[in-house]
């Protein structure tokens, strides 16, 4: 008996047009594609809004309720890495191959060690951010030198507001000045943050040093340390992130804290817990976060709409009032109640500046100054004691 | 080579290839990088010691690396000297592993959690000073069992006794129950059947248990910050803030072969104080005829 094929290979193959020379050298080059896909360049830019945005931010800052339609909308992720303390920031996107990361913040402090140092930023395209313009932004904030230079858009600032001293009204009195923590009933029951950007500065102002901030002498640091060790002393511990001062504060295991941020009353109170921020007489510490897209990012135009949806008015006055942090957009304010608009002068933002004005961070190089090296390094001495 | 050697070597290469690659290629790196520069998180081809010159001349090194030390050696030394006798128990005395099970069970809970737990528990207002205040035992509640080296151990301990109780079974389980019948049968108390036969046999498994115990603690930056206040400081924490606040790679490396080299150094005491000691196995006890 013979047995025939129905088909034979190449009457098959010749059926679709198709060679055994083409069919192999479509397998080949599929082959190669997929070797080659995982060191392909990533796409910058996809065409539309959508899919998973990964964010590094500040906790409390990542629009979760404030931006919930917008994701809804558009069917965005949001993936966040909480910022424990700035410096976290550079350390994801200084080494290679840096994690794809579309949105992260920068303290006003770092605008030269990341857009001309480290060139770890990309710049913006304004057209995709109309919410940020002339118009809308009040003056300080709009292209300034530490968001705007050389003609390209690097960072949009879209919050801001005061480092200051926070305590608990149930176990002690509201405090008019810094050397209050410092009372015999208090000993073992504060904090210190290990925030550079907030414990600094306060620790500057408090040594009278303030005017001098960021560029301080070697002999003006020690001072300042120095001065801050009665402090460090009268304490419980020195908090590693806000988060850890959150939990200490919640339970009851501090009942104040030196120089924070001033939304912690609202995340204190999340759990119960009333904690409320004071101004000293010796006067706070302001700061000014700006979003930016690293140089890692890939969804691009999503991670531009996030960032003109954080200085969208409505969404800055929900902010303000779940922070505690001031507005950049000038129409938030037909947004906000009056318990948030009376947060900040808003009449006139020029005298809160000059009062608490947004300080640099040391110097990276300097023959004349303490260098920012050396300031970490002080720093640690401090903290080991 | 025969073919069961050849087998053996084919079975190990992934793993040792994966070691290869990354293990020993990124700390080569790091080592030479030890001896580089650094300007604003740029490395700078060179060759010089200043970096472990810095670290040598800078006191807050010393300090910080005691610390490191002090709390792995008590770590280990408790770790070690708690889980000996429950290895024992489990090898010697008991047919079922439910003991072991419940040290295990820890594992299923993250490393922060329990950190965080032991917040809980050695707080001003936590269960142990709760308690000892509900009892009438003290009017205030005692300050010093968190953020204290006390707290630190105790987080430690716990986070580390399983690992030490393993080593130490598999140590254990080596040892045939007849040496031990046979000490006794010839005179040998338990002080002495433990010193000169059960602990000689298991020596290489008490190193390794204590020896991993200790570098794992004297090494650990977050359990002693999180839980440790100013006493928490390590040389782990100098080691990060140069990678991630100054940017001064080659500094940080140092920091971290300096401590590799105390460690291989405390590895070698280690080792010369049981032969001191005349613990090693194999060691006489009489002179040879």
């Amino acid at each position: 008996m013979t047995i025939r094929a129905i088909w034979s290979h190449e009457e098959i193959l010749g059926a679709e047009g198709l060679t055994r020379r083409s069919v192999l050298r479509t397998a080949a080059a599929g082959a190669a594609a997929g070797f080659a896909a995982p060191f392909m360049p990533m796409r910058s830019a996809r065409a539309e809004i959508g899919g998973e945005l990964q964010i590094m931010a500040w906790e409390g800052f990542q629009l979760d309720a404030e931006g919930k339609e917008w994701r809804e909308k558009h069917g965005v992720t949001v993936d966040v890495v909480a910022i424990g303390n700035q410096d976290d920031v550079q350390a994801k996107f200084v080494a290679g191959n840096p994690p794809p990361i579309d949105l992260a913040e920068y303290n006003q402090g770092y605008d030269k060690l990341y857009i001309e140092d480290l060139k770890i930023i990309s710049p913006l395209d304004e057209s995709k951010i109309p919410n940020y313009n002339a118009e809308d932004i009040f003056p300080g904030f709009y292209k300034r030198p530490t968001w705007y230079k050389g003609g390209k858009l690097w960072g949009v600032p879209w919050t801001w507001g005061l480092n200051s001293l926070i305590y608990n009204p149930a176990a002690m009195a509201a405090p008019t000045s810094y050397t209050d923590l410092l009372k015999p009933e208090l000993k073992g029951k504060i904090a210190l943050v290990d925030d550079t950007t907030a414990t600094w500065p306060a620790a500057v102002r408090i040594a009278g040093l303030i005017d001098k901030f960021p560029n301080l002498t070697k002999e003006e640091m020690q001072k300042v340390f120095d001065n801050l060790k009665t402090y460090r002393d009268h304490a419980r511990v020195i908090a590693l992130t806000y988060g850890d001062l959150i939990s200490l504060m919640v339970s009851g295991e501090v009942v104040a804290l030196f120089c924070g941020w001033s939304g912690i009353p609202v995340e204190t109170g999340k759990q119960g817990v009333v904690t409320r921020y004071a101004i000293p007489t010796e006067g706070a510490v302001m700061w000014c976060d700006a979003w930016f897209t690293p140089i890692s990012v890939d969804n691009s135009d999503t991670a531009h709409d996030f960032i003109n949806l954080a200085v969208d008015p409505a969404v800055q006055a929900q902010t303000a009032k779940a922070v505690t942090a001031g507005a950049v957009n000038r129409k938030a304010l037909d947004h906000m109640d009056d318990a948030t608009k009376a947060l900040f002068d808003y009449g006139n933002l020029d005298a809160v500046f000059k009062a608490a004005p947004l300080y640099g961070i040391p110097p990276r190089e300097s023959d004349t100054y303490a260098t920012y090296s050396d300031w970490v390094d002080a720093w640690n001495e401090f903290k080991v004691g | 080579m025969n073919r069961k050697h050849a087998a053996g070597r084919w079975l190990a290469s992934p793993l040792a290839l994966f070691m290869l690659l990354f293990f020993v290629v990124p700390t080569l790196l790091l080592f030479v990088y030890s001896f580089w520069r650094a300007h604003t998180f740029q490395l700078e081809v060179d060759l010089t010691l200043t970096n472990y010159l810095k670290a040598l001349t800078t006191a807050i090194f010393y300090s910080v690396t005691w610390t490191g030390l002090k709390i792995g050696f008590i770590t280990a030394t408790i770790s070690t000297a708690v889980s000996y006798p429950v290895a024992y128990y489990l090898v010697f005395r008991t047919r079922g592993n439910i003991v072991l099970y419940l040290v295990l069970v820890s594992w299923f809970m993250s490393y922060l959690v329990r950190v965080f737990a032991w917040r809980t528990i050695l707080g001003s207002n936590g269960i142990v000073n709760s308690g000892l205040q509900a009892l009438g035992l003290i009017d205030e509640p005692l300050s010093f069992l968190l953020f204290s080296p006390f707290a630190v151990v105790v987080t430690l301990v716990h986070i580390l006794l399983p690992f030490t109780l393993l080593l130490l079974v598999s140590a254990l389980r080596d040892v045939k129950v007849e040496y031990l019948e046979a000490a006794r049968d010839l005179g040998a108390g338990l002080g002495a059947t433990f010193f000169r036969v059960l602990l000689p046999l298991t020596l290489n498994g008490v190193i390794g248990a204590f020896m991993f115990t200790f570098v794992l603690a004297a090494g650990d930056y977050v359990t002693p910050q999180l839980v440790g206040g100013r006493q928490g400081i390590t040389t782990g924490v100098l080691v990060a803030n140069q990678f991630k606040l100054t940017g001064n790679w080659p500094y940080g490396a140092s920091m971290a072969f300096l401590l590799l080299a105390l460690f291989l150094f405390v590895y070698f005491l280690v080792i010369q104080l049981t032969k001191v000691a005349r613990l090693a196995p194999g060691s006489r006890f009489h002179d040879a005829a």
